[in-house]
């Protein structure tokens, strides 16, 4: 059962930059109403991820109706005219299989898998959502309030929680990934029903789709099936409301203190980012790991090891189609006053800033990536959604088995290069998340 | 021993033909696929060590994982030491130190790590000799630094800290604690004092003890032949020395009698964290294993449980509420939990009650139960997708003594359970009246409607008894503060005494702290300086009426409310200033503190800051103080100085500092005159 499409002539065309990601085959074809269906076949597990990935997120909301995205999310399980109100993912459990869904600043994504007798169903249910989901008050009524527990539980009752809204309001004035992917709860609660309809005819229509089908197939059948299910579906209007909203660049540092339910305090900054496609994001990805990826990392060995000052440390490049947020976080050691450990990370920084980073760091940078883009496609869940951002976010499918190319691209230099354009000391947001108990002596 | 193969046929119909699709109706299912489970590669080294070989090349990737198969090992007064064993372990050898081991590892982009009953590498193929040798130089020659310890303990600490506030680790220490009791492995709980008494020697021992060949397990999964991975078995591990390790044995920890309730009263909450649980006993090798597969998906084991589908789908109390049944060797628990709706707390647990006891009485439909197969049969499936799977499966059929079919013929067993196998399985696992019902919320908002669950017991953030010690219902605030001028050496004698001058010393980090003290209440002047090696780093004087903080070079004046704060600790004997000070006191109860009984006074300033005093049942001393601003105090090692019995250790604690800071007085004197340049 060995499979190895390896491909010769990337090899050749990178010469010693050989490749050990093993090649992701795939077949693509679009149906007249818009969908783009892309299919991976891989026999050796009876099992097939079956995906929809709608280019919709929060950025596409208005500013009076946000978390609409995410509602939807929550709502496209409710039923369909043909799968009576909470049936559907009972279905899918029943025929053995898994479901969920994600919804980001950009995109919505469900999938579900399945054993591999069970494609059909899939695809049957996946487009009924498609051609006419069923969005009623009863619906509504109920996800606006597990939407409500949704949020108490992953922000307002989890220590920490907020961190990425709280710093997502401050790193963008303009554009709307200032506002959280979960919305607003009074927004929810003042949307009407035609609203949410509306939202759907607008966003969630074949040709704002791509449907993706990864595992045990057989090419011809799962084409033949996904035409019968889909191409039915009438396609949505010519033009997307896709902000074009230009973040202005911050002059000014945004400094503020939040006071959560925690002991430890933590200091948050982050700084704004190209957009996800721009050749810098690779280079800022690789400045993430030379920061804190691994034990060996600049920052975990400094302050985590040695210094101690902080419990945890990460850079977390939150890559985003209109350019996201380069987001750091260190939790002080107990004893610590944040701003000891800010000014180490600072100091930190502009060291990568002025001197850059060894030829051995750079060689160990190339490794880790190498590990880590072939550990990325092990799964066909992993493969589904590789296989639909590639097409949605970089226009091109193949994507998948060239990102690669793209980090090996980035020099050493580029790094200590976009350390100095990206991470602006002066035009970042930095917080402070504080103990309650600390505010009153503030 | 050869590859066999199993095929697991199905009953499935093969569909023909596309004719106009029907959506009226879900597709029929194709002919279901085999499912084909390869076996594991098997051998072991004359060491004992069982090494099982699973060959996967879809990537050219590698992972070398060891597992310790030992009886739980209950920590007592140095729990969390288990914790800590891994990083040691990866904490330096004796040809590396920690940094260089981190940098070789990251530097080929592998893994690696180590638990107390663990220790795992991976890497891409083209690494494996060099990954194998780094895993065997942290099994062989670990040098465990105790720079290394120290670090790890205040990490921990922090760590316990950070716990305190999340309701979540809140509700599982809980949960734990009272499952299986503080005194078994499973129940025990860290705490700063088992962190603080962790040593080196301690995991010395451990690692001597327990990392023994004849109790390991390893699993080499990836683009490995089984000939090369016997090759590397050979060369990497067969060095490693055999040895007697010691089993253990405990008591079985019983479900409780009748359903109570426990509460940790976290006034912050804007949800409730509920768990109703109990112990169970319930493993791999167990009869009715599948058949508790199958009864705790029906209750809560996804989203079209019933627990879900009551609480989230059709209340919408929650974004999900779950259940589990554990399996475990020694003892496991039942669990079924939401994070709910502060208002809709006693309704959802009325709910996951209700649907528990439902389950138990009426059993479950032909439909659940198919549904059910179906869902466990799938997911079985699916896992088969990760290579490590298979080897899993081969190692847990040795550690469980499990038959050898036992996976190759899991999907028979499974599909051939009926709805009364299920029925029986509830009668006998469910327990809808002998259950812990733990929550986490805002108690002054949730606690009486909880009664109706049960006894409602409040239990501190740590799992520890919140006691409420029935008292004398005539005793007042007054008599409590009386018994305390009485025991000191008598309300005359601390009345007598006008000045005082106080030196201690503290030392925190390896770093000596002077405190020095000047009262003087004939002039309403204070003064505390607190000196680390010979600098002042802050000094803080009342005089005039005024509060002046100095520190770090810079010098502020405290606004009213902040001088009223500080007001509370410019007396030598602040309990004789309360009523001229317009404080209000409030008698709370006699809780245990610091191992005593005591009577909890809240005493509220003017400005509305409080603090919690806590004056001994016994003695009549005041054993502790508590306040939001600034942490607690504790009071100990009384002596009598000028015929008054004063405290000559004082241990602060708060979230601000590492850890307790225990002063000592070294020098104290009552009545002495106060100069200008004694405030400076």
């Amino acid at each position: 059962m060995r499979k190895f499409f390896f491909s010769l002539s990337l090899a050749m065309s990178f010469g010693f930059l050989v490749s050990a990601q093993n090649r992701i085959d795939f077949k693509e074809f679009t149906l007249d109403n818009g969908l783009h269906v892309i299919m991976h076949q891989d026999n050796s597990t009876p099992i097939v991820a079956v995906s929809v990935l709608y280019h919709v997120g929060s950025k596409n909301e208005r500013p009076d109706r946000t978390g609409f995205a995410h509602f939807f999310e929550h709502l496209l399980f409710e039923g369909t005219e043909n799968i009576p109100r909470g049936e559907y993912m009972n279905k899918i459990q029943a025929i053995g299989g898994t479901l969920n869904a994600f919804t980001s600043n950009d995109i919505t994504y469900y999938y579900q898998i399945v054993p591999s007798n069970q494609l059909e169903t899939a695809l049957y249910m996946e487009s009924e959502r498609m051609l006419h989901p069923k969005i009623d008050q009863i619906g509504v009524d109920t996800q606006r309030e597990v939407i409500k527990e949704e949020k108490r539980q992953v922000y307002d009752n989890r220590p920490y929680g907020t961190i990425l809204p709280e710093t997502m309001s401050r790193a963008f004035a303009k554009h709307p990934y200032q506002w959280p992917v979960i919305g607003s709860m009074e927004h929810l609660d003042a949307a009407r029903l035609e609203e949410f309809m509306d939202f759907h005819k607008a966003y969630y229509v074949p040709n704002n789709a791509t449907l993706t089908i990864a595992g045990d197939i057989d090419y011809a059948e799962a084409e033949k099936w996904a035409r019968a299910y889909f191409e039915e579906i009438a396609t949505g209007p010519s033009e997307f409301y896709r902000p074009d909203i230009q973040e202005p660049t911050k002059t000014a540092e945004i400094r503020d203190i939040i006071y959560d339910n925690i002991q430890i305090p933590a200091i948050i900054q982050a700084y704004n980012l190209p957009p996800k496609t721009h050749p810098d994001a690779y280079a800022m990805s690789m400045l993430s790991t030379y920061l804190t990826g691994g034990n060996s990392s600049l920052m975990t060995k400094e302050l985590v090891d040695k210094q101690q000052k902080a419990l945890a440390i990460a850079a977390i490049p939150l890559d985003l189609e209109d350019g996201g947020v380069f987001l750091m976080y260190g939790i002080t050691n107990m004893g610590i006053d944040p701003k000891d450990l800010e000014a180490e990370i600072d100091m930190l920084l502009k060291q990568v800033q002025t001197e850059g980073i060894s030829e051995r760091d750079f060689q160990k940078l190339q490794n880790i990536i190498e590990n880590n883009l072939v550990s990325k496609n092990s799964s066909m869940a992993g493969i589904a959604q590789n296989l639909a951002q590639a097409k949605v976010f970089f226009g091109e499918t193949d994507y998948i088995n060239r990102e690669l190319e793209y980090f090996r691209k980035v020099s050493r230099e580029d790094i200590q290069r976009v350390a100095n354009e990206y991470l602006n000391l002066d035009g970042r947001v930095v917080l402070y998340y504080l103990p309650k108990s600390a505010e009153v002596t503030e | 021993m050869k590859k066999s193969i199993l095929y697991l046929l199905t009953l499935l119909l093969v569909q023909t033909g596309f004719a106009q699709i029907d959506r009226s109706t879900y597709p029929e299912p194709a002919q279901a696929r085999e499912i084909k489970l390869g076996n594991a590669d098997a051998f072991v080294l004359p060491n004992g060590l069982k090494v099982f070989v699973v060959e996967n090349n879809k990537l050219p990737r590698v992972a070398f994982s060891l597992v310790l198969d030992r009886d739980p090992i209950l920590e007592g007064d140095k729990s969390g030491m288990l914790g800590m064993v891994g990083e040691m372990l990866t904490g330096g050898t004796s040809n590396r130190s920690k940094d260089e081991l981190d940098e070789e590892v990251d530097f080929i982009g592998a893994s690696l790590s180590a638990g107390s009953t663990s220790l795992f590498a991976s890497s891409l193929k083209k690494h494996q000799d060099k990954v194998l040798e780094l895993m065997t130089d942290v099994l062989y020659n670990a040098t465990f630094p105790e720079e290394e310890l120290d670090k790890l303990k205040k990490q921990a600490i922090s760590g316990l800290a950070a716990s305190k506030d999340d309701p979540n680790a809140i509700s599982s220490r809980l949960a734990s604690a009272l499952n299986f009791g503080k005194d078994h492995p499973y129940g025990e709980i860290d705490t700063e004092a088992t962190i603080n008494n962790i040593t080196v020697a301690d995991i010395k021992s451990y690692y001597a003890t327990y990392f023994k060949p004849n109790i390991a397990y390893l699993a080499i999964v990836g683009d490995i032949t089984k000939a090369e991975a016997e090759t590397l078995a050979n060369k990497y591990f067969a060095a490693w020395k055999p040895g007697d390790v010691p089993s253990k044995t405990y008591a079985m920890p019983q479900a409780p009698e009748a359903n109570t309730v426990a509460l940790v009263d976290r006034s912050a909450s804007v949800q409730s964290v509920v768990n109703i649980t109990y112990p169970m006993e319930m493993s791999l090798s167990d009869s009715d294993y599948l058949a508790t597969r199958i009864l705790n998906y029906i209750l809560g084991g996804g989203s079209s449980s019933r627990l879900f589908m009551n609480l989230r789908e059709d209340k919408g109390y929650t974004y999900g509420a779950y259940s589990s049944i554990g399996s475990d060797k020694l003892v496991t628990s039942f669990r079924a939990n939401a994070s709910v709706k502060q208002t809709a707390t006693d309704s959802a647990i009325h709910e996951m009650v209700y649907e528990i006891r439902n389950l138990r009485d009426n059993g479950v439909t032909e439909e659940e139960l198919e549904a059910a197969k179906s869902n466990l049969s799938g997911s079985f499936g699916r896992s088969l997708e990760s290579p490590s799977t298979i080897a899993n499966f081969a190692i847990n059929t040795q550690r469980y003594q499990l038959p050898d079919d036992f996976y190759t013929s899991y999907l028979q067993r499974l599909n051939a359970l009926t709805v009364e196998d299920i029925n029986a399985a509830a009668k006998k696992y469910l327990k809808p009246d002998n259950m812990y019902i733990t929550v986490v919320g805002n108690g002054a908002v949730i606690q009486e409607s909880l009664m109706a669950f049960g006894e409602v017991n409040r239990f501190t953030n740590m799992a520890d008894p919140e006691r409420q010690i029935a008292m004398d219902e005539n005793l007042t605030a007054n008599d409590v503060l009386n018994r305390y001028f009485e025991a000191i050496g008598g309300r005359d004698k601390a009345e007598a005494i006008k000045t005082s001058k106080m030196e201690a010393e503290a030392e925190i980090q390896g770093m000596k702290l002077n405190m020095s003290y000047v009262y003087d209440e004939n002039e309403g002047k204070f003064s505390n300086k607190v000196s680390m090696m010979g600098n002042v780093a802050s000094h803080v004087v009342i005089k005039d009426g005024k509060a002046t903080v100095t520190g770090m070079g810079n010098s502020q004046e405290l606004n009213d409310e902040q001088f009223e704060a500080v007001k509370m600790s410019m007396f030598i004997f602040p309990e004789l200033h309360f009523d001229d000070l317009g404080y209000m006191v409030e008698l709370q109860g006699i809780q245990e503190v610091e191992g005593v009984e005591a009577y909890k006074l809240m005493v509220s300033n003017p400005t509305g800051t409080s603090q919690a005093n806590y004056y001994s049942v016994d003695t009549g001393l005041k054993v502790k103080t508590e306040s939001q601003e600034n942490g607690d105090m504790i009071y100990t090692d009384y002596q009598e100085v000028d015929g008054i019995l004063y405290p000559m250790m004082m241990t602060m604690k708060s979230p601000m500092i590492p850890m307790p800071l225990a002063s000592k007085v070294q020098q104290l004197e009552f009545n002495v005159p106060i100069t200008e340049a004694d405030l400076k």
